[in-house]
């Protein structure tokens, strides 16, 4: 293999991209790592530690630049490791460098924001971050990089897994022999690309149910009916989506819920893990359920991922005639539509049908 | 109508078809042959034993539906002594099959044919539409004919496109009459000669087989389904593209029976284009291909009346190849050109702004583009991490799919509804508001009186959903014949067609009510608008 093709490119020098290069570059791999944000490089560069993730202390195989074009030169598989809100703005910056032979891969486990600018694309629908990417960019390589893998778990050493998920083998098959790290960071591979783009988008609105539920003071059983549920209401319109049934009991939807759905930590417990889901902003969809719960009026509540997620996954079920009671509830008591303790009662009430 | 552009002015790279026949074939043949010795190789399931067999089970098993007893023999025997074959042996005697197949599919282009259609009048479609008139009544027709069929679009990029590289039209499938309709609009464009394959069932009407055998059409004999000859055909396809000759496949396969606009594409054939441009890059030759979506709009369907049954019948997997319908009746072709030469703009031939194998756009001169409108090298699709082509076929097979999908999407907006496609649909919405359901079968079994619609309605009706259309060009749009039209005339219009064609009536007219007759006939011609949603679900939305 050359140079090139033993590289990879990393988007982003957030929390994830940071522990992503240093997990890979420690696995003996050749990283680069594009931020546009200078000082960060400049910090990296100096002090091989980037303020985003500043315990991991970044080996020399990782390469920093603010230059996109070195990082299309240098790499042949790109990982787009962004926020959702600027999935759709690097996509598009990515474009003006990559071409068709590029694989990119995204770590975005939202949906993007939808843009009105767009003829077809109706403003207030969202869209699976592997289509944003795909108008952004030339190839038509693309993947999903999903699963419950924390930067400060892999920056420990834990292990962790994800699934890469693609229509093409080559995007799956050089994402695995790129990415795979073990005993850190070991990754699966999958065709179902809807389905671990949505299960991890729904992830994040089914955490706000959780938190909603822990706000209201519900035990480990009801919770664990919520979890389940949702599991098996996310199934169905995954496959109504075009997803495969498995996916959304695996690393992409059971995996990131239970990540995801797990209270912060309290400040006293662990400083660096408190840190870390701030940076993240981790913890952000459960702390709205439970603000919900509590009544207090939550700023940006719609506008966070989770609730973006399921405002439009129920637009999506409405359109796929899928039945999902406990995304409505989300989405009712996010609308104002209806009160918590009423989102509660319908769950239980919920018919149980067989299954 | 085509612009004024002179005819004729495209090479016609089929005339050095003949010559270039031998060596076609012989390349054919041995690809295939390599690929399958090679795979043979590999893994057991591809032994040359299973390649032959499976031809030989095949064969046996369509000889023995069709009652051919004197040919079954033949592959029985070869069955047989398959299990005593040496290696070598058996490598010959696929050899003899693959060169067997390799000539059955081969097309042939007689310049001569060529000349005497195109000389005699600037339409291949003439002479087929007037061929038992005299030479001065063909004439008389032709010039008619052209002004019946219509042919509009991006002429001039797909001009350009053919200047720089090879052409592959693919038209949506109504009628056994596309292949001659979308003859006559490339001539009618400016555009060059095309090869294509068509079923062998055409062919058995002489008449028409005529003109197919000796104008560059290679045959596809959809019964069979083994492997190995679809590896023939498609290699045949690629060998083709790479060697510049400009193609036409049917990416809907065979005819569509509802008349739906195609959205479900077979992909076999169309995947020989990235097949083929991956070949040439290899070879160092950059030569583009290009994909053009084009669609044949007709005010009336010749073979309508079979296609609708026998979709609704849902007989449509076991009679794939219908050879009983309206075509294969000469008389009825006759009349249907007849009836077709009454109406001015019959037929409409929309092509589409060409796209790369990849389903990417192109500028007006050819570049392909990505979606953010930059102009992009297609052949960076087949490279690998070093710049290098590389060989994937599950790549390219999801290449194919993507241009699949930008096909299926675009075949939408070119389409043009005729009054007889506007009228059906506001008459099927009318009859199915009153019956409080769009079930076709439903419908089917309705009275009579509640199959009525006021002449009223329809005029409201038409004149809200050609308001639709023009606020949704991505739909479609109707014929421009029609822009500026009262709604009254195009009722008229479609009335006019949707009564006095077809052997049943569709439509009746008493007093102030229209009368719907043939409930599938209106269905199929309504089916054209299928994609436009009802209303209600779009008020809804």
């Amino acid at each position: 293999m050359s140079r090139r093709a033993d590289t990879v490119g990393v988007v982003g020098a957030g929390p994830f991209g940071t522990a992503l290069a240093s997990v890979v570059a420690g696995a003996g791999r050749r990283v680069v790592l594009w931020s546009r944000d200078a000082q960060v490089v400049e910090q990296i560069r100096r002090d091989r530690v980037c303020p985003r993730l500043p315990q991991v202390k970044l080996p020399a195989a990782v390469e920093v630049t603010t230059d996109p074009k070195v990082l299309a030169r240098e790499a042949h598989l790109v990982v787009l490791a962004v926020a959702s809100t600027d999935a759709r703005a690097r996509a598009r910056e990515l474009g003006a460098v990559l071409d068709g032979s590029h694989l990119v891969v995204h770590a975005v486990g939202a949906l993007a924001r939808g843009e009105g600018a767009q003829a077809d694309v109706d403003a207030t629908t969202d869209e699976r971050v592997s289509e944003v990417v795909a108008q952004g960019v030339p190839t038509l390589r693309i993947g999903v990089l999903a699963g419950p893998a924390l930067p400060t778990e892999m920056a420990r050493g834990q292990f962790s897994s994800m699934v890469v998920a693609s229509a093409f083998d080559d995007v799956i098959r050089e994402t695995r022999r790129l990415i795979n790290a073990p005993p850190v960071l070991r990754v699966y591979g999958s065709h179902d690309l809807i389905g671990v783009e949505l299960a991890s988008a729904m992830a994040g609105a089914y955490t706000i149910a959780l938190g909603l539920g822990d706000g209201l003071g519900l035990g480990p059983g009801p919770r664990a009916v919520l979890i389940t549920r949702a599991i098996a209401e996310a199934r169905r319109l995954g496959e109504a989506a075009g997803g495969d049934l498995k996916t959304f009991s695996g690393l992409a939807g059971l995996g990131n819920l239970l990540v995801r759905g797990v209270p912060p930590s309290a400040p006293d417990e662990d400083p660096e893990r408190v840190a870390d889901e701030r940076r993240r902003g981790q913890g952000a969809e459960y702390a709205i359920g439970l603000a919900l719960a509590r009544g207090t009026l939550v700023e940006d509540a719609l506008t966070s991922e989770g609730a973006r997620a399921a405002l439009a996954v129920e637009r999506l079920a409405r359109r796929l005639k899928v039945r999902m009671p406990m995304l409505d509830m989300i989405a009712a008591v996010l609308n104002g539509r209806l009160q918590p303790k009423e989102a509660a009662r319908a769950a239980a009430d919920t018919v149980a049908a067989e299954e | 109508m085509a612009d004024a552009r002179p005819l004729f002015e495209a090479e016609n790279r089929l005339d050095h078809f003949n010559q270039d026949r031998g060596r076609l074939l012989a390349e054919v043949e041995r690809r295939v042959m390599d690929r399958r010795i090679a795979a043979a190789k590999l893994e057991a399931e591809s032994s040359l034993e299973y390649v032959i067999n499976d031809v030989c089970f095949a064969e046996t098993k369509r000889l023995e539906k069709g009652g051919d007893a004197a040919h079954v023999e033949r592959w029985r025997d070869l069955s047989r002594r398959l299990l005593a074959m040496s290696e070598p042996e058996k490598e010959a005697e696929l050899r003899a099959l693959v060169a067997y197949y390799c000539r059955d599919v081969v097309g042939n282009f007689n310049p001569k044919v060529y000349r005497f259609i195109t000389g005699l009048a600037p339409s291949l479609l003439g002479f087929v539409f007037s061929p038992i008139a005299s030479v001065r009544d063909g004439m008389r027709a032709l010039a008619q004919l052209e002004e019946r069929i219509s042919v509009d679009g991006e002429l001039d990029v797909v001009r350009a496109c053919a200047r720089r590289g090879t052409l592959v039209v693919t038209p949506t499938h109504s009628s056994n009459m596309d292949s001659p309709v979308i003859g006559f609009g490339l001539l009618a464009a400016g555009l060059p000669t095309v090869t294509y394959g068509a079923g062998k069932n055409l062919f058995t009407n002489p008449f028409i087989s005529f003109f197919m055998r000796n104008l560059g059409a290679y045959r596809v004999d959809r019964r069979l389904r083994f492997e190995l000859y679809k590896d023939v055909l498609k290699e045949y396809s690629t060998v083709l593209l790479e060697n510049g000759y400009h193609s036409l496949f049917f990416p809907g396969g065979t005819r569509c029976r509802s008349n739906v606009v195609d959205k479900n594409l077979k992909l076999g054939l169309l995947g020989t284009t990235v097949t083929a441009y991956r070949n040439n890059l290899r070879r160092g030759e950059h030569d583009r291909i290009y994909v053009v979506p084009v669609t044949i709009n007709y005010r009336l369907v010749l073979e309508a009346e079979t296609l609708i049954e026998d979709y609704l019948a849902e007989t449509g997997k076991n009679r794939y190849i219908i050879t009983d319908d309206e075509f294969s009746r000469i008389g009825r072709i006759l009349e249907f050109v007849r009836k077709m030469l009454v109406h001015e703009g019959s037929v409409m031939v929309r092509f589409g702004r060409p796209m790369d194998p990849f389903g990417n756009d192109v500028t007006d001169e050819g570049d392909s583009v990505d979606r953010a409108g930059r102009v992009i090298d297609p052949a960076s699709f087949l490279r690998g991490a070093d710049g290098e082509i590389t060989d994937d076929d599950q790549r390219d097979g999801e290449y194919t799919r993507a241009l699949g999908r930008r096909l299926a999407a675009a075949y939408p907006r070119l389409t043009v509804f005729h009054a007889t496609h506007l009228g059906a649909r506001v008459l099927y919405d009318a009859i199915a508001a009153q019956n409080g359901t769009r079930d076709v079968y439903r419908l089917m079994r309705s009275p009579k009186s509640r199959l009525a619609v006021p002449i009223s309605a329809v005029l409201e009706g038409l004149g809200a959903l050609r308001a639709r259309l023009l606020g949704n060009p991505g739909w479609g749009s109707e014929h421009p014949r029609l822009s500026g039209q009262e709604d009254q005339a195009v009722f008229e219009d479609a009335f006019r067609g949707l009564s006095t064609y077809h052997t049943r009536r569709a439509v009746a007219r008493e007093s102030e009510m229209v009368h719907v007759d043939d409930v599938q006939l209106i269905y199929y011609y309504q089916n054209r608008l299928a994609h436009v949603p009802p209303v209600s679900a779009a008020e809804a939305s």
